[in-house]
């Protein structure tokens, strides 16, 4: 029996997760305290939440684990760096000072950070965590797992056989050949922030045509075995690190789009292209995976897929992979990329240490719990009527019902870059104007993005074709509309007829399952749009200061803390 | 005292991970890197006293 904490780091998207007995107690992102998208600093705020979650003290963790190995990351950076000799020389100083200066010395940090003996500090790879991420939170006792993510150590992509606790590695694809750095040249080519704007490189692919698949091909080329390679000379990885793609990529497909430039899909010839552009890169990538995905099912002859690396984050590819690679069942974790991994450190410590596989994953509410007294006395200060209402749940659905937006902060904060119901904004489904409103008043995000949907499981089979899965719980997968039904949920259906859904029930949703009820009561649909609860660049609200300052600065219509309800006009 | 302490045991857990080190170069047959890798350091040193080190590209942080 045992404590053991993963930590995330250094690269992006920071976390801790506790594990004790073999139960995942707590899994949260730095980002969330700090303030900072994407916070790559060593998870000082998270670790310290976790532990408090836990009621454990530092002294008393048996394990801390390190989600990948800081010697092996130098190793591919210094032969990386030395092949591309000497255009890489102004990457050198950089790269070699943030090694040796910091990265190399991650575990005495940690050790530092919390205060523990050195000696219980220490690191699993990188896709060993990503690939334990995914299978050891899924159901499957027996799985295929493939962990696609920009780059571990060396390893770019890996084949593993998941059995009972165990996870083996079959095989691997090594950096520079990676899908993951080939979707970021590509979001930076497309003008948006790598490592953030791949959303809506996916968003954006929907309105395009795949009509530079031929050129795409020469980019990326598929190999009978499954695998793949990117031609060197249309990326920058180690010369150009700016956007990571060379010139030669903007003879092939045209100029890159500058950043920044609003979109205007319908009369603006060069956007339309960008979106041409965009749709053959998913296509490619699906493709990729795709052949990825069949070659692991003929090699392992397991029936189920678990999948996971920043790669899994791409829900149209899940899908197709659910539909088309010949599995049966497949799984994403809600925290696919960088921030599970720090779960699956701690899955791998606490397994290494005897104790046994822990049950399948049933929610992402593995954060902070949301502190209402805080909230309410916050809010009083501030000049805000903050009202104990009876039934919140039934509050915030006749609000919605009546066209409103709804801000809700209840329970523990959720892990991973999705809001599932925790930390959400939402809205009406069934009117288009719900989108508009969110996407260029409250959330001021580019119209071409699309919202998501949420709705009990119990009604999702008549909605969405494929639904309930193994994936919706955590919005990790799209599934089409019924064609008979994409009128009455316009606000949540994107243009390409799919919808990023998360389908409800009470243990995956505590907080979400009582407002879809009331509303099927009040509407008869259980279904609500679903949007995280942040502004324009900003982490996910985590506690009340946030939330209240959310309140303050965006135009929504409520705000429900917990059981109390704070109205900008009252009804 | 403690604060002496507390540096012996800094530099402790650092003499770990440079032992962590060269075990991974030796074991993975890599200990040509060595000489490399100080060069490189002595290299990161100097253009850090010299403000090379003051552009990181969004890029190289995904990478390195």
């Amino acid at each position: 029996m045992a404590a053991v904490l993963g930590i995330s780091a250094h690269y992006h998207d920071a976390a801790a997760a506790l594990v004790v007995d073999g139960r995942i107690v707590a899994a949260m992102q730095e980002e969330r305290f700090s303030r900072i998208k994407n916070d790559p600093s060593l998870p000082r705020r998270a670790a310290r939440a976790c532990l408090a979650l836990g009621n454990i003290a530092a002294a008393d963790l048996d394990a801390v684990v390190f989600y990948e190995n800081p010697y092996a990351k130098l190793e591919r950076v210094v032969v990386s760096l030395a092949r591309e000799y000497p255009r890489s020389f102004r990457q050198f100083s950089p790269a070699l000072g943030g090694q040796l200066g910091s990265k190399l010395w991650v575990l005495d940090q940690i050790a530092d950070m919390l205060g523990v003996e050195r000696r219980i500090v220490r690191f699993v790879e990188h896709h060993e965590s990503h690939a334990a991420c995914a299978f050891l939170c899924s159901p499957y006792a027996d799985a295929a797992v493939l962990t696609v993510d920009g780059v571990g150590e060396a390893a770019t992509t890996a084949l593993w056989r998941g059995e009972g606790s165990s996870l083996r590695c079959l095989g691997a694809i090594d950096f520079p050949h990676s899908l993951g750095l080939l979707y970021a040249a590509f979001t930076a080519y497309l003008g948006f922030e790598v490592n953030e704007g791949e959303y809506k490189v996916m968003g954006l692919a929907a309105h395009g045509r795949p009509r530079y698949r031929d050129e795409l091909s020469r980019v990326l080329r598929l190999e009978a075995d499954g695998s793949f390679t990117l031609e060197p000379r249309f990326f920058a990885h180690a010369t150009d690190t700016d956007v990571g793609f060379s010139p030669a990529l903007e003879a092939l497909l045209g100029p890159r789009r500058p950043p920044g430039r609003p979109f205007d899909l319908d009369s603006n010839e060069d956007d339309r292209r960008c979106a041409d552009v965009a749709a053959s890169l998913q296509v490619a990538t699906e493709e990729a995976l795709l052949g990825l995905a069949r070659a692991a099912r003929e090699r392992t002859g397991a029936t189920a897929l678990c999948l996971a690396g920043g790669v899994a984050l791409n829900a149209l590819a899940n899908a197709r992979l659910a539909r088309e690679a010949g599995f049966e069942r497949v799984f994403v974790p809600p925290a696919a990329g960088d921030a599970g991994g720090a779960l699956g450190a701690a899955l791998l410590g606490s397994r290494d240490l005897g104790d046994p596989r822990p049950a399948p994953l049933a929610t992402a509410a593995l954060g902070e719990p949301f502190d209402t007294g805080a909230a309410v006395d916050l809010a009083r200060a501030l000049g805000l009527a903050a009202l104990p209402v009876a039934d919140a749940s039934a509050a915030a659905a006749a609000r919605i019902a009546a066209g409103k937006v709804v801000a809700l902060c209840r329970g523990r904060f959720e892990f991973g870059p999705r809001a599932l119901g925790q930390r959400s904004l939402l809205a009406d489904a069934t009117r288009a104007e719900s989108r508009d409103r969110l996407n260029r008043v409250i959330k001021q995000r580019e119209p071409f993005r699309p919202f998501a949907p949420s709705v009990t499981a119990a009604a999702a089979a008549a909605l969405f074709v494929g639904a309930p899965n193994d994936m919706t719980p955590f919005m990790t997968t799209v599934c089409r509309i019924d064609p008979g039904r994409a009128a009455t949920l316009p606000a949540v259906v994107h243009v390409d007829g799919t919808a990023r859904v998360q389908t409800v029930t009470e243990p995956s949703a505590p907080d979400l399952a009582p407002i879809l009820a009331a509303l099927e009561r009040e509407t008869g649909v259980p279904v609500v749009l679903n949007t995280s609860l942040n502004g324009a660049g900003e982490p996910i609200v985590a506690g009340p200061v946030e939330a209240l300052a959310f309140f303050l600065q965006h135009p929504v219509d409520a705000l429900v803390v917990g059981d109390a309800l704070i109205e900008r006009s009252p009804a | 005292m403690s604060a002496r302490r507390g540096f012996l045991r800094r530099l402790a857990s650092r003499a770990v991970t440079l032992g962590g080190l060269l075990g991974h170069f030796a074991h993975r047959r890599r200990f040509f890197l060595v000489p490399l890798v100080l060069v490189l350091l002595a290299a990161a040193v100097l253009l850090a006293a010299t403000g090379g080190l003051a552009y990181v590209a969004p890029f190289l942080y995904t990478l390195f």
